[in-house]
């Protein structure tokens, strides 16, 4: 099992800064959701380089992303499965961890 | 090559991969984006094979948002790590031999300029420090000194990051890497100065720490090229890997070195910049302060 990127969508969710999405290296990895104001992670094609971490506690001062193991995850949202359709956004299942749901 | 490479033929568009349609249908092409916009279109770059946290895909990624007319681009690069990322791209790309990439830049940007006289066609040479400023680098000299119109940019990792961490004519004094143990005995190569020295119309050195500024310096040089002449861009693209750079500190660094040895310097001869202030007069005051930029960073 490896580690992938999560975003806190309500700690993202009150900023705009979108620092994130332009450090990636990895092209449509980190999407920008325009409706909710949030990021969110493409699971399936996070390489957990851990930019967006530092980025996101240094840089932008907001710590909403952090590594988690990917198995944590219920209901990852993955490109190559989706494609890039963001008129769907909206109405998606969010990805979220499983120990959200439990507590 | 134009947008007519990219229409989907209807009778075969059911067999088209997701990609390819959110590509034609959600792009960049036709509708010019910013940086501000990304995670918000589908991108020009696809998955590639570049090991995780490299800053060299991170400055690629960013110079796929510069480029001011994607569909009239063709890239051209040699051997090397920008080779993994570039060939994701769904741009045209051409492999270049080891040492050729200006020759072959030069011939095409001709022919092109010969056969689509109405059209400007851009070519844009990216490779390593290696490739251009070790193997490459009579061909890049003569590109400059012949005036030929296309853009030169140096992907700099000072190592050799392909072949497991060679020194490089772009390998600072000093630096001690896996197959240069006793660390390098020579100076660091000024391509700047070289570059100077040819009277190329637009040189740039950045690093990837500030997205917008990557993407627009790009596009100055490309739109430089197009009438005006040879235009060189060299970045630094940190190997996170040959020089043990910890992942989440790759931005960390780069800033470092920013500050230290590798700030923002642009210039521009007289030529080019009335030529952008004609075609961009609205961003004339920005190009005043990268101007101030220049005379800050220089001293």
């Amino acid at each position: 099992m490896y580690l992938v990127a999560h975003v806190d969508t309500s700690i993202c969710a009150e900023t705009a800064c979108k620092l994130c999405t332009q450090f990636c290296p990895e092209a449509n990895t980190i999407l920008y959701d325009n409706e909710k104001k949030t990021a969110f992670i493409a699971t399936d094609r996070c390489k957990a380089c851990e930019i967006c971490v530092s980025i996101c506690d240094n840089m932008a001062k907001h710590s909403a992303i952090k590594m988690i193991m990917i198995t944590d995850i219920e209901n990852p949202f993955e490109l190559s499965k989706s494609g890039f359709r963001p008129a769907e956004w909206n109405s998606m299942v969010r990805p979220k961890l499983i120990s959200e749901k439990e507590s | 090559m134009s947008f007519d490479n990219l229409k989907m033929s209807p009778a075969l568009e059911k067999y088209m991969t997701k990609e390819y349609r959110d590509l034609v249908e959600r792009g960049p092409y036709g509708k010019p984006k910013k940086v501000s916009e990304m995670g918000t279109f589908k991108e020009i770059l696809e998955e590639h094979p570049m090991c995780a946290g490299c800053a060299m895909t991170l400055f690629i990624r960013l110079t796929m948002i510069g480029l001011p007319n994607p569909e009239h681009t063709i890239l051209v690069g040699t051997a090397g790590c920008g080779r993994l990322a570039l060939t994701q791209t769904s741009i045209p790309f051409i492999y270049g031999n080891y040492g050729d990439t200006n020759a072959v830049a030069s011939g095409l940007k001709r022919g092109l300029a010969t056969r689509f006289a109405e059209q400007p066609k851009d070519v844009v040479v990216m490779a390593g420090d290696g490739g251009l400023a070790d193997i490459g680098f009579s061909a890049v000299m003569h590109s400059w000194f012949r005036k030929e119109k296309f853009t030169t940019i140096m992907l700099d990792n000072e190592v050799y990051g392909n072949t497991g961490g060679q020194e490089s004519g772009m390998t600072e004094r000093g630096a001690i890497l896996k197959m240069a143990p006793k660390g390098k005995q020579f100076e660091k190569m000024d391509m700047i100065g070289l570059a100077k020295t040819a009277n190329v119309a637009y040189i740039a050195r950045v690093t990837p720490t500030n997205p917008t500024r990557v993407a627009s310096t790009i596009r100055k040089a490309v739109l430089i090229a197009r009438e005006i002449g040879p235009t060189f861009i060299q970045a630094y693209t940190s190997c996170n890997i040959e020089y043990a750079i910890p992942t989440p500190k790759v931005m960390d660094d780069a800033k470092e070195v920013e500050s230290a040895r590798y700030g923002f310097m642009e210039i521009m001869s007289d030529e080019a910049r009335e030529y952008l202030e004609s075609i961009e007069p609205a961003k004339k005051p920005k190009a005043k302060k990268s101007e101030s930029e220049e005379s800050v960073t220089a001293n």
